[in-house]
């Protein structure tokens, strides 16, 4: 269980907000919309602590993330706006690097599953670089499943995906959901899931 | 065990995506025989000449070919955020640095001694000469390839300027430079002239992780 307390944030002395107060619980599915500047990316980095708020505190199962931060990143999953997939290796090398830094036991037939489900299976042994912006966005998707983490953080999930794609990831989001996962996201895309609690920044 | 194992996949990557960029060392060591070989030409054939001064123009131009190479340093890793997820996969940015300097050491400054033997020839060198110049090449590498973290890290969101970088190395080099071409005319000093090489190298692997895992965490609060 995640909470943020009176958490306020400036950028070169301009407000972006200021005394947030949230709880994010087990099962819960929490978009944050907003219109451009309003801070949502920010929101999701000082979540991450990649960013200090001025003032606040993040708490993650009851311990300040400050003291305990490799604790809470090992329950983490982060999705960001760009690819963290390395253009010049293959699909191949990229997946066994996240699931190593992950320590996923994900077997290769599992990947494979995955892989065919989204229609990548084609790519596994080619490079990042001959795959399209929607194929490369599905590939860092991978990565939900591949960590196993109880925290899904997603900025933009659903730039470049198509109508099947997105189907299979709101699906993904409320399996998750439902084995008690937690999942934080910030899209301006208005996805057809039953339980979304929606965060609003304006 | 989790972690060395984690170290292990991260050599591996920095490995393969050097193999895929194998070029770029090429264009290197090519970047650098060609600049000695103009030095070459323009100074003319005095033997005598070339010997005096081989050392010094080697060790100028290693320094200027291991500098061509350092904006890619950190960057790629920067922009697609694989600092980022390396981090949350439990390495610290001070080791990520040390990797990253480990790396560097290995797959771009040792390929140059390869070369060292053969310009040597050109300039034609004593040999003991040239085992100095191996020597103090190892130990001064090391150190270049510290500063060259130091400022690629610094230099991370710097999108215009690209000659700073080199500015930074260039400066904090020249001690390198003094006492290893120095150490050819040292007589009985060798001996305390590689342990100053060595105490500078020692002092650049500590205080390096440090400052560039600072100036990362600095570039990433403000991407």
């Amino acid at each position: 269980m995640l909470l943020v307390n009176d958490l306020s944030f400036y950028r070169n002395k301009i407000k972006i907000f200021e005394n947030l107060n949230i709880s994010i619980s087990s099962k819960q599915i929490i978009q944050i919309k907003g219109k451009n500047g309003s801070g949502k990316t920010t929101f999701l980095k000082l979540v991450l602590k990649i960013l200090e708020p001025k003032t606040g505190e993040i708490f993650w199962e009851g311990k300040n993330i400050k003291k305990n931060i490799f604790d809470f990143y090992n329950h983490t999953t982060f999705i960001m706006d760009h690819n963290t997939s390395s253009r010049k290796i293959t699909v191949e090398d990229n997946i066994n690097y996240w699931k190593g830094l992950s320590s996923s036991k994900l077997n290769t037939d599992e990947i494979f599953v995955l892989l065919k489900t989204l229609n990548l299976e084609k790519y596994y042994k080619s490079k990042v670089i001959y795959l399209s912006s929607g194929e490369v966005k599905k590939l860092e998707l991978i990565r939900l499943i591949l960590e196993k983490k109880k925290f899904w953080i997603l900025d933009e999930p659903y730039n470049h995906l198509d109508d099947k794609s997105i189907a299979i990831l709101n699906q993904t989001f409320i399996d998750h959901s439902n084995n008690g996962g937690m999942i934080l996201f910030a899209s301006h895309f208005n996805p057809n899931i039953d339980n979304l609690e929606i965060l609003d920044f304006n | 065990m989790i972690i060395l194992k984690k170290i292990l996949l991260f050599l591996k990557r920095e490995f393969k995506l050097f193999y895929t960029n194998i070029a770029d060392l090429f264009s290197n060591i090519l970047f650098f025989f060609l600049s000695v070989f103009v030095f070459i030409f323009a100074l003319g054939s005095d033997e005598q000449l070339l010997r005096t001064i081989g050392v010094g123009v080697i060790w100028s131009l290693l320094l200027l070919s291991s500098t061509l190479s350092l904006r890619k340093f950190y960057e790629d890793d920067f922009k697609n955020g694989v600092l980022i997820i390396t981090h949350m996969g439990g390495m610290s940015y001070e080791l990520i640095v040390l990797l990253k300097i480990f790396s560097h050491f290995i797959l771009v400054q040792i390929p140059f001694l390869a070369s060292l033997p053969i310009v040597g020839i050109f300039f034609n060198l004593p040999t003991n000469e040239i085992y100095n110049l191996f020597l103090t090449f190892v130990i001064g590498s090391l150190i270049l390839s510290c500063l060259g973290s130091i400022s690629a890290s610094m230099n991370l969101l710097n999108k215009t300027n690209f000659s700073i970088s080199s500015i930074i190395v260039l400066l904090f080099s020249i001690p390198v430079i003094i006492f290893s071409v120095g150490i050819n005319n040292a007589g009985d000093n060798f001996n305390s002239l590689i342990n100053l090489l060595i105490g500078i190298a020692l002092i650049f692997i500590g205080i390096s992780p440090w400052s560039s895992a600072a100036s990362i965490r600095l570039a990433l609060k403000n991407s």
